[in-house]
C-alpha cells in the first residue's frame, strides 16, 4: 500500500487556520491500513480540532466523511453534495488522493493532512516497511525477490558493499542489509550462481519518465 | 464559585462485577458529572474514546485496568496502556495537560468495587485544574449571566 | 614524455607495490595537495585521491589528480558512483585520461547520510561493479553506454576495492571474483589488522584462481592510539581489529603508543609480502601522510625502482 503519516498538528493548524467551516475527508484504502487517514484517524483529528478551537475561542464547524477511496474520481463525486457546506477540505488521502480531490473541485481549497511516505507493505500490527520504490521495471526474480533499488541504501545492483555489518546497513543500523539477504536466500536455496553475472544498469527512464508517468488502456476506457 | 470537576471512567468489567449496581450511588450525587464506562477488556479501549470523553467536558479521564499480568486475555491492559499513550501526547499537541488522561493498573490492595475505586481516584486528585475547554465556557457563562 | 600508469609498469614487472592515500583539503586550496603530494613522491608509486570521502565535500579528486599529475606523482583517482550520474562519470572518465591521469579506483562510495551534506540526493544511478565494467568498455572496446564511439578512448588501468572484513563473510571471495570478471585490474584492500583472518580469506580468493587474474594490494591504516582503535573497531562497519592488538596498544603508556601503531602496521606489512597473490600494500594514514615515508622506510620498501 501507500503509507502515510499525519503532519505535525501546528502545520494542519496553520493551514486550516484561515476557514470557518472544514470538511474533512478520510480514505478507507492504503491509509487506513497504515492507520493515518482512514475513518478513526479522521474522528481523532476532527476531536482534537475541535477542542483546540474551543480551547482558543475560535468558531468553526468540521464535518467528517471517509470515501472508499481518494484517487477514483467516481468515489470524489460522493462530495459533491457537501462541497457547498465547507469552505475547505481537510484531506487525510495521500498525495494522489489530494490531488485528485483539487482536479474535481479546482474552486475549493484542499488541504493535505498527510505526508506522503512510500509504498510498502504491514510487517506487523504497527510496522510498516517500504520495499518498492516504482521503478517501472521490476527485476525481483533476479535478486530473490528483495529489492536492491528500495532495500539498498545505495541501489546497488552487484552488492553487498563494505558497509553490511552483521546482516545490518551501515547507514542505519536497524535496516537489514538487503545484498545480505538476497546472498542469504540463494546461497540456502543453491541458487548463488545468479550473482555470477554482472548486473547491468538500470534504465531509470523507466522510473523518471518524461516527468510525471501516465498509463492508457484503450480497453478500459468508455 | 466552588470548583467543581467533571470525570469520566473507562474501566474493565471484570474489575467489578456487579457495577451495574455499584455504580448508582456516585451516579446519584454527583449526576451528569461523573460518566462510567464499562468495557469488556480494558484492551478494547480507542484513543477516540478518550478524546471524546475530554470533547464532552471531563476534566479528568480515567482507564482503570486489571493488574499487570493479570488480563484475562493476556495483553490486553498492556495494549491499553500505548492507546492512552497515543491519546496523550495527541492532546499535548494542542496544548492541553497529557495528564488529563491516566491509565491505572489495579494493584493489591485495591478496592474491589467500582464505586470505591471511583472515590478513591476522586478523593487522590488535589492538583486537578478545570479543563482549558471548560474554563471558557464557564467564562462565557459567567459574562452572560446577568 | 607520454603520461603511463607506474602502478601497472611495477605490478606487471612483479615489484611489490606501495600505495598510499591522500585526502584533499576541505577548501579550494591547491598549495594543501601539493604539499601532501611531496611528502609522499619518493616513498610511494602511486597515490589515490579520495573522492568526498564520507559525503564530506571536498577539494575534487579529478583536480587534486590533475594538480597531483602536475607535480609529477603518478595519481590514482578514486571516484564514487554516490555523486554523478553515468553521463558526469563518462565525462569525467575522458577527463582523467585527457589530464593524464592513468589510474582510477571505482567505487560506490559512502552512504550520503554521513557526511556534511545529508540531505543531497544521493546518485546512484551505476555501481561500482556496472562502473568497472564501463571504464573497462570506454578503454578496450572505444565506446561509452549505448554503443556510441569515442573518438579517443580513455587510457586507464582500473582498480576497485574489496573489503574481506565485511559481512557476508562467505561471499567476500567471489564477489571480488565477479569485480574481476566485470574488469578490475588491481584490487585495493580495506585495511588489515586480523591477519588470520585475513590469510584465509586470500586462500578462497586462490582457490576461486582470481588471484592471477588481479594484482591485490593489501591494506593498511597505522594506529595512533587505542582510543583510535577502539572507535574503528566499534563504530566502522567491515573493520576487524582484535584483542591482541587493542591490549598491544594498551601496554604502552599513551605517548609511546603512536610509535607502537606504526610498529604494528611496518609487521604487518612484512606479512603481506610473504601472502601469495599480494602484490603490494596501500597505505591509508588518514591525516597523517607523514607517517607514510616511515612506515615505507621501516618496511624495508626504500628506495622504490627506478623504471
Amino acid at each position: 500500500m501507500i503509507t502515510a503519516e499525519r503532519k505535525p498538528l501546528p502545520e494542519i493548524k496553520e493551514s486550516i487556520s484561515p476557514y470557518k467551516k472544514l470538511l474533512i475527508v478520510g480514505c478507507g484504502t492504503c491509509v487506513a491500513e497504515c492507520a493515518s487517514g482512514g475513518e478513526k484517524e479522521v474522528a481523532l483529528l476532527a476531536s482534537a480540532l475541535r477542542m483546540d478551537a474551543k480551547k482558543e475561542g475560535r468558531r468553526v464547524e468540521i464535518r467528517e466523511i471517509t470515501l472508499d477511496r481518494q484517487c477514483v474520481y467516481e468515489f470524489i463525486d460522493q462530495l459533491t453534495a457537501l462541497i457547498d457546506q465547507c469552505d475547505a477540505i481537510l484531506s487525510l488521502g495521500c498525495g494522489a488522493g489530494v490531488q485528485a480531490i483539487a482536479e474535481i473541485f479546482p474552486k475549493i481549497h484542499i488541504v493535505p493532512a498527510l505526508n506522503t511516505t512510500f509504498i510498502g507493505q504491514t510487517r506487523e500490527a504497527g510496522l510498516w516497511v517500504e520495499n518498492c520504490r516504482a521503478c517501472g521495471d521490476c527485476k525481483l526474480d533476479r535478486f530473490a525477490d528483495v529489492c536492491p533499488i528500495t532495500r539498498c541504501a545505495k541501489s546497488l545492483f552487484n552488492g553487498p558493499c563494505g558497509g553490511s555489518k552483521g546482516g545490518y546497513c551501515e547507514v542505519d543500523p536497524e535496516t537489514p542489509c538487503a545484498w545480505h539477504l538476497i546472498v542469504t536466500r540463494l546461497e540456502e536455496s543453491n541458487r548463488l550462481d545468479k550473482l555470477g553475472s554482472v548486473q547491468p544498469p538500470a534504465n531509470w527512464s523507466k522510473k523518471e519518465g518524461k516527468g510525471p508517468r501516465k498509463i492508457v488502456r484503450e480497453d478500459q476506457r468508455n | 464559585m466552588e470548583k467543581e470537576f467533571n470525570f469520566a471512567i473507562f474501566f474493565c468489567q471484570r474489575l467489578d462485577p456487579e457495577q451495574d449496581v455499584n455504580r448508582r450511588a456516585l451516579e446519584k450525587e454527583l449526576g451528569s458529572r461523573i460518566k462510567f464506562f464499562t468495557l469488556p477488556c480494558s484492551g478494547r479501549i480507542e484513543s477516540l474514546h478518550l478524546m471524546r470523553a475530554l470533547e464532552a467536558g471531563a476534566d479528568k479521564v480515567y482507564l482503570v485496568t486489571c493488574p499487570v499480568g493479570a488480563c484475562r486475555y493476556k495483553e490486553g491492559n498492556t495494549r491499553a496502556k500505548k492507546r492512552v499513550e497515543f491519546a496523550r501526547k495527541l492532546i499535548e499537541e494542542i496544548g492541553l495537560e497529557p495528564e488529563r488522561f491516566e491509565l491505572i493498573h489495579a494493584s493489591s490492595p485495591f478496592p474491589n468495587t467500582i464505586d470505591d475505586i471511583a472515590r478513591m481516584l476522586i478523593s487522590r486528585e488535589k492538583g486537578l485544574t478545570q479543563s482549558p475547554l471548560n474554563a471558557r465556557e464557564t467564562k462565557e457563562a459567567a459574562r452572560n449571566t446577568p | 614524455m607520454k603520461p603511463e600508469s607506474r602502478l601497472r609498469k611495477i605490478l606487471a614487472a612483479g615489484q611489490f607495490a606501495v600505495t598510499a592515500e591522500c585526502g584533499p583539503p576541505k577548501g579550494a586550496d591547491p598549495e594543501a595537495v601539493r604539499k601532501k603530494g611531496n611528502l609522499l613522491k619518493n616513498c610511494v608509486d602511486s597515490v589515490n585521491v579520495t573522492d568526498n570521502q564520507t559525503g564530506v565535500v571536498r577539494l575534487s579528486s579529478l583536480a587534486s589528480c590533475a594538480i597531483l599529475r602536475e607535480e609529477g606523482l603518478d595519481p590514482v583517482l578514486q571516484m564514487v558512483t554516490r555523486d554523478r550520474n553515468r553521463i558526469a562519470l563518462q565525462s569525467d572518465v575522458l577527463g582523467a585520461s585527457a589530464l593524464g591521469i592513468r589510474n582510477i579506483l571505482c567505487l560506490s562510495g559512502d552512504h550520503q547520510s554521513f557526511g556534511n551534506q545529508p540531505e543531497a540526493k544521493g546518485v546512484f544511478d551505476i555501481d561500482s561493479t556496472q562502473f568497472i565494467h564501463l571504464v573497462r568498455q570506454m578503454r578496450d572496446e572505444g565506446t561509452i553506454l549505448g554503443g556510441d564511439k569515442l573518438t579517443l578512448p580513455p587510457e586507464l588501468f582500473i582498480g576497485a576495492v574489496e573489503n574481506p572484513f565485511a559481512d557476508p563473510r562467505s561471499y567476500r571471495a567471489r564477489r571480488l571474483g565477479k569485480k574481476v570478471s566485470a574488469g578490475a585490474e588491481f584490487i585495493q584492500t580495506q585495511c588489515i589488522y586480523n591477519l588470520p583472518y585475513f590469510k584465509e580469506w586470500m586462500q578462497q580468493v586462490r582457490d576461486l584462481g582470481v588471484d592471477s587474474k588481479v594484482y591485490i594490494l593489501g591494506g593498511v591504516t597505522p594506529l595512533k592510539s587505542v582510543r583510535m582503535a577502539e572507535y574503528m573497531a566499534n563504530n566502522v562497519a567491515g573493520i576487524d581489529i582484535p584483542a591482541e592488538i587493542i591490549d598491544r596498544l594498551k601496554g604502552v603508556p599513551s605517548k609511546d603508543q603512536k610509535k607502537e601503531g606504526l610498529k604494528i602496521c611496518v609487521e604487518t606489512i612484512a606479512e603481506l609480502r610473504e601472502i601469495k597473490g599480494i602484490h603490494g600494500v596501500h597505505i591509508m594514514a588518514i591525516e597523517w601522510e607523514e607517517a607514510v615515508a616511515e612506515i615505507v622506510e621501516g618496511a624495508k620498501l626504500l628506495p622504490r625502482p627506478v623504471l
